[in-house]
């Protein structure tokens, strides 16, 4: 009798763990140049129109998010001292990062010369110029910008936003109707009603474990910040982000990503009340491609959220962390996350040959227009890399966004009136995956650890190192630091079953047991513990209770081969010949190429 | 309009010589603070709120900031019903009754709008930005002018939630009878100026 597979799942947490589908194609910067302006008269047509197009208009357009359009010269006029103050605070175009050495995709920052433009045309009297000046309007379609998905999927239910009040964050979960595991080359996010909606992170639920956050099937749930738990060693490195004017652009098409069957996809989002009650359904279009992805790049995640502590009035107050990459990466992409009380944002690389350079700076970090920035061109990163991140926040009465009045002490958490100190960066490990060596491995174990120094408390750290322990073979260890994380969360029932399951892996079936059936007892309903523990006690030849468990496994997974398969043959180990054959065969009808289910029934049914 | 109120304002029209000009009471000017309802008649918000307090709200269809304020402006007059008068005023000239109809619609609100084409009231409240409210006393003097709270810090960046209340402060004075807490504050939206 042949019993197989474990499962245990991994933790992170944070907002986004998923594909870039980052935004449009560049246009050709216009070459304003101050000189060629001095001397003449600034017009609509023929200076400001190629810059409204450019940085306004995607978002300024019927349909789009921005509340009022931008498309021509009345539009234009109508709000023309407001366009040059807002420019000239540089709050329009929405656009946090400093210009540094490295440009990212969709830049929309103006450079002194376009903003002075804007200044200069309402101290002329606003004059439009000659029609022949005009560049061509853009053109805008409210279809799917990439053609009709292959699939699209609507959240199950409508939220409704209130009237009025502060800004809401809700999380709608897509159920992905797959058969069999498909290749995902881009996915265009259609948040609903525009105006409403500030932004949206799409993250990958490999475990359906958002569900249990649902007071109904499809009602969605509300939560600024997800924890997603992922199966086992699964470091997907995508980014899935939208903001007003995003246009979803297909991933290189050797980093598809994975969606397997009973993923879901959950979408987060911060909404924003409009004056009047309004309901938003988001929708998700997927396209597929038949290629699976062949390089995979990895999310890491610096943080110090241990030292957010910040006394009220505190008007600068410095977060930092570094990580010395284990792996030459090229950076592709990268992702800042703080709260309201962040200020100024800094990330830096210090390379080994002792030069350092910005690559990120936010000076004044705004969460409303955060954002996921995208290398034009990837960034060498060479193994022995130092990154940095420092940001500043600002707890005092003088920082607008300040939720607080007056301000209070603020420390680490998930509500918006908690704070955070994340630095995600999206990383393509320049090594080969070879059997002996996966750098993504590397990097994701060298991060976990670095994290536990950082914070010898960290639940998440622990869990997920001993995770990729675990999956690496080294089963003891991974025992020691499932055991650290569950003295951090006593009784939790992931813990329980992972930490079940490195027993059962080491062979040790009584304590194996043990914490199976107390992840079993708190969630009765947990797929992955009842099954460990059916096959822990048929390991330990109690196939009564193992019959038990993997016959509730079954109930909650009607379509799992394995279980099937597994039950089977603790029913044929009981003697229960005729139960154990019909098992086997439906799990050779889920899986007809299920190797063990064939072999046992083959001796079950061919003479002996 | 009961009690009458005087200004005089300095004109120099020399370098020595002064005159002084009397500046008509603003009960003598009300009829000159005339806009339109929403079935073109003439209306003078002073004379038909007479006795209240008045609030007008200068307000824009495209304005989100505007729209954002709808319940909370709503929910105001309906708290202070028997004592203050509110009024949307639309200063944009193009923006036809129509338009105002579906915008108040919209956003449930029932406070009488008035259309301004030619900004008398714009000017007489000193306000320069939608949304931006001005509040007169029950003899017509102009009490305050300018935002009603500060939930956006400036267009496109809104806190939270607001963390000082100004029209709630300024109304809840006026009517204790007390004196206005502040004549103004900056208000953030859309520039009236940008309209023709």
């Amino acid at each position: 009798m042949i019993l197989s597979a474990h499962r245990s799942l991994l933790v992170f947490s944070g907002l986004c763990l998923l594909v870039c589908s980052p935004a449009k194609t560049q246009n050709e910067r216009p070459a304003a140049s101050l000189a060629k302006h001095e001397h003449r008269e600034v017009t609509f047509n023929r200076d400001l129109a190629p810059i409204v197009f450019r940085t306004c208009a995607p978002c300024h357009h019927p349909g789009e998010a921005a509340p009022f359009s931008l498309l021509t010269y009345g539009d234009v006029k109508s709000h023309a001292r407001q366009i040059a103050d807002l420019t000239q605070k540089r709050i329009m175009p929405p656009w946090l990062p400093e210009a540094s050495e490295w440009k990212f995709n969709d830049d929309l920052h103006l450079t002194p010369e376009e903003i002075f433009l804007f200044q200069k045309w309402v101290d002329a009297g606003l004059p439009e110029g000659a029609p022949a000046d005009i560049p061509p309007q853009p053109k805008f379609d409210s279809s799917w910008h990439l053609g009709q998905p292959d699939l699209i999927l609507r959240a199950d239910s409508s939220y409704e936003v209130p009237a009025s009040g502060s800004d809401v964050y809700w999380n709608f979960i897509f159920r992905v109707p797959l058969e069999k595991t498909r290749w995902i080359k881009a996915i265009e996010i259609r948040p609903g009603e525009r105006r409403l909606v500030h932004h949206a992170n799409l993250i990958i639920d490999r475990s359906q474990s958002s569900r249990r956050l649902e007071k109904t099937f499809g009602s969605g749930f509300p939560g600024m910040e997800l924890q997603i738990e992922s199966e086992a060693f699964d470091p997907d490195g995508h980014f899935l982000f939208w903001k007003p004017g995003t246009i979803p652009a297909p991933a290189p098409p050797d980093m598809a990503l994975r969606l397997d069957p009973g993923n879901d996809l959950v979408l987060n989002t911060h909404l924003q009340p409009s004056g009047k009650t309004e309901k938003i359904q988001p929708a998700i279009g997927i396209y597929f491609t038949s290629e699976p992805a062949t390089r995979f790049p990895v999310l890491l995640q610096l943080e110090n959220d241990r030292k957010l502590d910040i006394p009220a009035g505190e008007k600068n107050f410095l977060v930092t962390d570094e990580f010395k990459l284990p792996e030459a990466v090229s950076l592709l992409a990268i992702y800042p996350h703080a709260h309201y009380l962040g200020r100024d944002m800094l990330a830096l690389a210090k390379f080994p040959n002792g030069a350092t350079k910005t690559l990120l700076h936010i000076p004044r970090w705004d969460l409303n227009w955060q954002a996921v920035f995208t290398y034009t061109k990837p960034v060498d990163l060479p193994a022995g890399t130092v990154i940095s991140m420092r940001y500043r926040y600002d707890n005092s009465a003088d920082n607008p966004a300040n939720p607080n009045s007056p301000p209070q002490r603020v420390v680490a958490g998930n509500r918006a009136s908690d704070e955070m100190a994340h630095l995600w960066l999206q990383v393509l490990p320049q090594s080969p995956v070879t059997e002996s060596q996966d750098p993504r491995r590397v990097l994701q174990e060298a991060i976990a650890r670095h994290h536990i120094a950082n914070n010898p408390g960290d639940f998440e750290a622990h869990y997920n190192l001993a995770a990729m322990l675990q999956a690496r073979g080294q089963t003891l260890q991974s025992i020691e630091h499932y055991q650290r994380a569950l003295a951090l969360r006593p009784g939790d029932a992931t813990v329980e079953n992972a930490l079940g399951s490195a027993y059962f892996a080491s062979g040790d079936f009584p304590n194996a047991i043990k914490h199976l059936s107390v992840a079993v007892a708190s969630r009765p309903d947990y797929f992955d513990s009842q099954y460990n523990l059916g096959l822990a006690f048929a390991n330990a030849g109690q196939f009564p209770q193992a019959i038990e468990h993997l016959r509730a496994a079954v109930v909650l997974h009607p379509k799992d081969a394995d279980a099937e398969a597994n039950l089977g043959a603790a029913l044929a180990a009981n003697g229960d010949t005729q139960q154990a054959i019909a098992h086997l065969r439906r799990a050779l009808e889920l899986n007809p190429q299920h190797t063990l289910a064939r072999e046992n029934l083959d001796s079950l049914t061919k003479p002996q | 309009m009961t009690s009458r109120s005087t200004r005089t304002k300095l004109i120099a029209t020399g370098p020595v010589l002064f005159v002084f000009l009397a500046i008509a009471s603003f009960a003598g000017m009300a009829s000159a603070q005339t806009a339109l309802d929403l079935r073109g008649k003439s209306v003078d918000p002073f004379h038909s709120s007479r006795g209240k307090i008045t609030v007008l709200v200068f307000a824009r269809i495209d304005c989100p900031i505007t729209n954002r304020y709808a319940p909370l402006l709503q929910e105001m007059n309906d708290a202070h019903k028997d004592k203050v008068a509110f009024w949307f005023v639309y200063p944009d000239k193009k923006t036809t009754a129509e338009e105002i109809s579906e915008h108040l619609r919209q956003f449930s609100i029932s406070i009488p709008a008035l259309r301004d084409p030619s900004h008398s009231l714009v000017k007489h409240a000193s306000v320069t930005i939608t949304p931006e409210v001005a509040v007169f006393d029950s003899g017509g003097q102009l009490l305050y002018h300018g935002r009603i709270d500060n939930l956006y810090e400036i267009a496109g960046r809104s806190r939270p939630a607001p963390t000082t209340h100004e029209l709630r402060d300024v109304l809840d004075a006026a009517i204790a009878g007390k004196p206005s807490p502040l004549a103004s504050a900056p208000a953030v939206g859309c520039y009236i100026s940008d309209l023709e």
